[in-house]
């Protein structure tokens, strides 16, 4: 279990979980490279099986309005900023990391309400939602998704509920800390701290796996196109075509 | 573990090279393992109290190279196992760097300054009841200040810089050592740095579990002071609870150069309000150029505590502070 999870007597000398091994961040890095190497060496094996790419030339229809484009890099950076300045004491570089990481913390929390109440009210929210039938789709390549596919929307939700695990822990983190807007109370008790502390630190720990994870994804030569409409908003009608169910995705026309 | 003493060293591996070289390759293999050993004074305590469990000890005393006093091209240079008392007592270090000499000779006491070393006064850990008791606080690696907690006893904590924690500096030589502008060389077996002896020093919200930016394998082997001080108007004052054998609750270092009363140049520093020596920057500029005076002497007491943020029970040290750095200013 001290491979998981660290201890130590508090002053009663009763023992008190203090958070996540750290050894653990070492085995998610080389896990996860593993894995993205593996599986970039058999994609690259059965490339030559594959069909050419959808052309980008053509019409264009809209994937991601400039609000969501906009809400997904701030999410990005202040997630990657997090995970930079959470990691660097860990590794020991020695930065001033604790404001930036709260400052970046409260970026990620407000874009992530937003894009909350924006998802229920203002968005196609049904069209993210993971039902028993796509569990199919990997399996069929006939069947085809509509806006988002199986293996984004599990993406999705998977993020959803690791950031917000990281959220929730890290404000009551940030409520022990002395801030510009109250000083420290430092009066929760320590075994509940340390089990917050260790929440805060696992789903770290998964962040960093899905992070790397996702930027390998939308580095990958068939998904560029994706990378490119979260820029630029458009795909073509051809890679639409190609990759998605038009009669359950209907987007407009990219001006 | 909560600490309990045992008044007898651990079994450990003790090395004691002779030569700088095996004693940087000791410091490079060993690495976190080694404890570097000066004068042992700020070590056993630790080690006997079992809150620290090196494997392994490398005593630094036994290397000549980094022993005595010395005129370089632009100054002096003091290896950094040369002890307290002879910084104290030597004539060179009296007569140009009196700050310095004045700084040691309040270190502690004669007995701890006859063995303690200047390495080992810079690089000592913080002082904190409850660092040094063993609990599991910020500093420990756990996640908790206990002496920023309501019940927490914090008269000798910090004014400056917390960030979790609220330990202090603790030395009486670095403040001097900041004000007259030294040098740390940092020796490993890869190369040598230097480094300003404001930048050795790191606080808690760069490195909670660190003083200093030594890394391991790194080794203190000198500090050397440049000309540029020399034979200034100094001052320093130490105010802690007892004459002897006692940390500063807030100590004062400054080199002044007055020409017909004016205040020419001025670096100052604080130490035991931040964890860090507290050079303070603001109050040099201001009082800069100015006729040397008690309105000059008194804003720049009230500069120097500007930002200050007391704990519980050390409120006392934003007027300790101020009345030191007014009295330095006043000479």
């Amino acid at each position: 279990m001290e491979q998981i999870v660290r201890y130590r007597e508090d002053v009663f000398g009763e023992v008190v979980i203090l958070g996540v091994s750290w050894d653990l961040l070492y085995v998610v890095f080389i896990a996860v490279a593993v894995l993205l190497v593996a599986h970039a060496i058999i994609m690259a094996a059965l490339a030559n099986k594959k069909m050419d790419k959808p052309s980008a030339e053509g019409r264009r229809v809209m994937r991601h309005e400039s609000f969501d484009r906009w809400f997904h890099w701030i999410m990005a950076a202040s997630i990657i900023v997090l995970i930079v300045t959470g990691v660097a004491p860990i590794l020991g570089w020695r930065l001033a990391w604790l404001d930036i990481h709260w400052i970046s913390g409260l970026i990620l929390t407000f874009v992530v309400v937003v894009h909350i109440i924006r998802g229920f009210f203002w968005q196609d929210f049904k069209s993210m939602l993971l039902g028993v039938k796509d569990f199919g789709e990997p399996f069929d390549s006939a069947k085809k998704p509509g806006k988002y596919s199986f293996e984004q929307k599990g993406m999705h939700w998977t993020v959803t509920v690791v950031a917000l695990a990281v959220i929730v822990t890290g404000v009551l983190m940030f409520m022990e800390m002395t801030t510009p807007f109250w000083e420290r109370t430092n009066d929760m008790p320590e075994d509940t701290l340390g089990l917050i502390f260790l929440l805060h630190g696992l789903s770290t720990l998964a962040l960093v796996a899905l992070a790397a994870t996702h930027i390998y994804f939308s580095l990958r030569p068939e998904k560029l196109f994706y990378t490119r409409s979260m820029i630029s908003g458009w795909i073509s009608e051809e890679e639409m075509a190609a990759n998605h169910d038009t009669g359950k995705w209907s987007p407009k026309e990219a001006d | 573990m909560v600490a309990t003493s045992h008044d007898v060293m651990p079994d450990i591996e003790l090395y004691q090279p002779t030569d700088e070289a095996n004693a940087l390759d000791l410091a490079n293999e060993l690495g976190s393992d080694g404890w570097l050993l000066g004068g042992g004074q700020d070590t056993y305590g630790w080690l006997k109290d079992r809150n620290k469990t090196p494997a392994a000890m490398i005593e630094l005393t036994q290397i000549d190279a980094w022993k005595g006093i010395k005129e370089i091209g632009d100054g002096i240079e003091i290896g950094a196992v040369t002890t307290i008392t002879e910084i104290a007592n030597n004539p060179l270090v009296q007569s140009r760097y009196g700050l310095l000499a004045e700084a040691a000779s309040k270190v502690a006491s004669p007995q701890i300054r006859n063995v303690g070393t200047l390495g080992g006064n810079l690089n000592q850990d913080a002082r904190c009841w409850y660092y040094r008791r063993g609990l599991d606080c910020y500093r420990a690696g756990g996640n908790i200040c206990y002496a920023d907690s309501p019940e927490g006893l914090n008269r000798e904590h910090s004014l400056f810089g917390a960030s979790r924690c609220v330990a202090v500096s603790p030395s009486d030589t670095a403040p001097a050592l900041v004000a007259l502008e030294a040098t740390m060389v940092v020796s490993s077996s890869s190369g040598q740095r230097l480094i300003p002896a404001q930048d050795y020093f790191i606080g808690p919200d760069r490195d909670i579990v660190h003083m200093t930016v030594l890394n391991d394998g790194e080794i203190l082997t000198a500090v050397r002071i440049p000309s540029t001080w020399a034979n200034a108007e100094f001052y320093f004052e130490k105010v802690a609870d007892r004459n002897v054998w006692d940390f500063a609750l807030v100590n004062v270092a400054a080199a002044i150069k007055v020409s017909g009363g004016v205040i020419e140049d001025i670096r100052l520093a604080c130490g035991a309000v931040e964890c860090v020596p507290r050079r303070l920057e603001a109050v040099e500029n201001a009082i800069r150029g100015q006729q040397r005076s008690e309105e000059v002497a008194s804003r720049a007491g009230e500069m120097a505590i500007e930002g200050a943020r007391p704990l519980n029970y050390n409120h006392f040290k934003v007027p300790l502070m101020k009345n030191l750095v007014m009295r330095a200013v006043r000479g």
